[in-house]
């Protein structure tokens, strides 16, 4: 269902941030904080998710007296499998595009200079 | 700093009403996430972000450019129809434009409000092509109207005046009636508010309308609409009609071919549309589905029709007017004397009010004949046991067909179809 080629980077950074911790919910803030990403690009991303069924998200049961309740977010099942395998995807491409430089990190030979 | 997010805060909470409701939660998840963000520029930024968030889920760029956009197509609308001071009855046609100019903004505000804004490209392109072509007529009937009213004072001008006008017209010479009265004014006010909330009404949200549809009444309407310029580009006539064009049999195959497509376009229109919307399981639900796609594409390719050679025709004339070589394109090889001229060009103003009576029989030809074409492309279902509408009711829908066991073949599936299906 989910290919990496449906998936932007930024997208594939919020995937495998909600994927670390796959039954957990998770705040909008701290998922900022692992992807790095800005609540204007964060949010959009997680919206579309969502529309997709891949994103489940609720509001907290129980909030800090004082602050208003915060939006949690999780994987549905589609959401880790697809994530699963975009991820996966994603990896083996990265290594396809560049084997050579791959193969010479995992050997630790320095790639050669272009003239 | 403070200030600012308190500002920020602020314009945050007021702009979440913006943003349509099935989104609105995701916005006020941002807001209230901002609350663990570290106060200062991080706080900040996050809800800048939010309210990023909030434009972009409100649509409010397309807002802002379609707003503008109209706003300066109003303008330019107003500009050019505003009538002079010389004008007599100019309260009249201010009154008109005015009229025009806020049921054309306060209408999709009101639709919005009662049935939803528009959700598919095509209601939104059908819209702004009908927010055009009704924008493009305020110039062109106030230009008309001027015309029209302007009373020659003397000489060959004043006697055809005199011939085409009628002896006893109203006018004063060297003045200036300015173009409708009152009563026309009301008139076509009134026809502006009924397309107006038509086109409105068809092309929102809750209305029981497929987009498909809205294309097909579009494209049938469009066709009627080429056929009819080319008939009548110089308003409408029946008695002594003035076709620059069209001559000999040419003519008469458009007279044809006019005749056929004022009925046979809404008819197929409305087949089509029946046949291709997708419909509830109830045959009942279906049929009134069916019905509102044959009606809507009838009346939207009636509507649409005449409201094309209306535009067209329309600004023809207005052209004719006031540019000579628009005159020598449409009279191409033809002397006529300045006399000649003048009498084409008041008696083409005159009969563009005959493009008022399209206005008015078209939609609904449109509408009946689409309805027409929904029944005949999709008659009634009858039931095995004679029950129809009216009969008895018949057993129902059959149950459905139990899946194969495993390892079964598809021929048994074949065989049950056969034995279920009677």
């Amino acid at each position: 269902m989910g290919s990496r080629a449906e998936f932007s980077s930024q997208t594939l950074s919020v995937l495998a941030a909600l994927c670390g911790q796959p039954s957990a919910w998770q705040h909008g803030y701290a998922l900022a904080r692992q992807t790095g990403l800005k609540s204007g690009t964060l949010y959009p991303i997680l919206i579309r998710l969502a529309d997709r069924g891949l994103v489940e998200a609720c509001w907290e049961e129980e909030p800090v007296p004082g602050r208003p309740r915060r939006h949690l977010y999780r994987l549905s099942a589609d959401g880790l499998a697809t994530a699963t395998a975009a991820l996966a995807e994603a990896e083996l491409t990265t290594a396809k595009v560049r084997p050579d430089a791959s193969s010479r990190r995992r050997r630790g030979v320095a790639a050669p200079v272009v003239p | 700093m403070s200030w600012l997010s308190q500002a920020a805060t602020a314009a945050g909470r007021g702009a979440l009403r913006l943003v349509p409701a099935a989104r609105r939660e995701w916005a006020e998840a941002v807001w209230a996430e901002a609350h663990e963000v570290p106060a200062g520029w991080p706080r900040l930024a996050w809800r800048a972000g939010g309210l990023g968030l909030i434009a972009k889920e409100g649509q409010m760029t397309r807002r802002t450019v379609i707003g503008l956009a109209f706003a300066a197509a109003a303008g330019a609308a107003a500009w050019g129809a505003w009538p002079g001071s010389p004008v007599s009855h100019g309260a009249a046609v201010q009154g008109g434009i005015i009229i025009t100019l806020a049921l054309l903004a306060g209408g999709p505000l009101l639709t919005r409000w009662v049935l939803g804004p528009p959700d598919s490209r095509a209601a939104r392109w059908l819209r702004a092509g009908f927010y055009a072509a009704i924008l493009a007529v305020i110039p062109v009937q106030a230009a008309i109207g001027l015309f029209i009213g302007a009373v020659p004072r003397a000489g060959i001008d004043r006697h055809v005046w005199d011939i085409v006008q009628g002896a006893a017209g109203p006018g004063v010479p060297g003045s200036s009636s300015g173009g409708p009265d009152w009563g026309g004014e009301i008139a076509i006010l009134f026809l502006t508010a009924c397309y107006v909330a038509v086109i409105l009404a068809l092309t929102a949200r809750r209305a029981p309308v497929a987009p498909a549809t809205l294309a097909i009444g579009v494209g049938a309407g469009l066709m009627v609409g080429v056929v009819m310029y080319a008939l009548a580009p110089l308003g409408l006539n029946f008695k002594y009609p003035d076709r620059p064009w069209l001559h000999g049999w040419v003519l008469e195959l458009f007279v044809v071919l006019a005749w056929i497509l004022v009925f046979g376009a809404p008819l197929i229109a409305g087949a089509i549309a029946g046949r291709r919307c997708h419909v509830p399981d109830d045959p009942g639900e279906a049929s009134v589905a069916r019905a509102w796609q044959g009606f809507a594409a009838g009346l939207i390719s009636g509507g649409v029709g005449a409201l094309f050679v209306t535009v067209l025709g329309g600004g023809t004339t207005a052209l004719l007017i006031r540019s000579a070589s628009v005159r020598d394109w449409l009279y191409h090889g033809q002397h006529l004397t300045a006399s000649a001229v003048y009498g084409r060009e008041l008696y083409a103003s005159q009969n563009v009010t005959g493009y008022f009576f399209l206005l008015v029989a078209f939609p609904i030809i449109g509408l009946l004949v689409g309805l027409a074409g929904v029944g005949l492309a999709n008659p009634a279902p009858r039931l095995p046991d004679g029950g129809g509408p009216g009969g008895p009711p018949g057993p129902g829908r059959p149950d459905p067909l139990p899946g194969p066991p495993d390892g079964g073949r598809q021929a048994d599936v074949k065989e049950l179809a056969g034995v279920g299906g009677g």
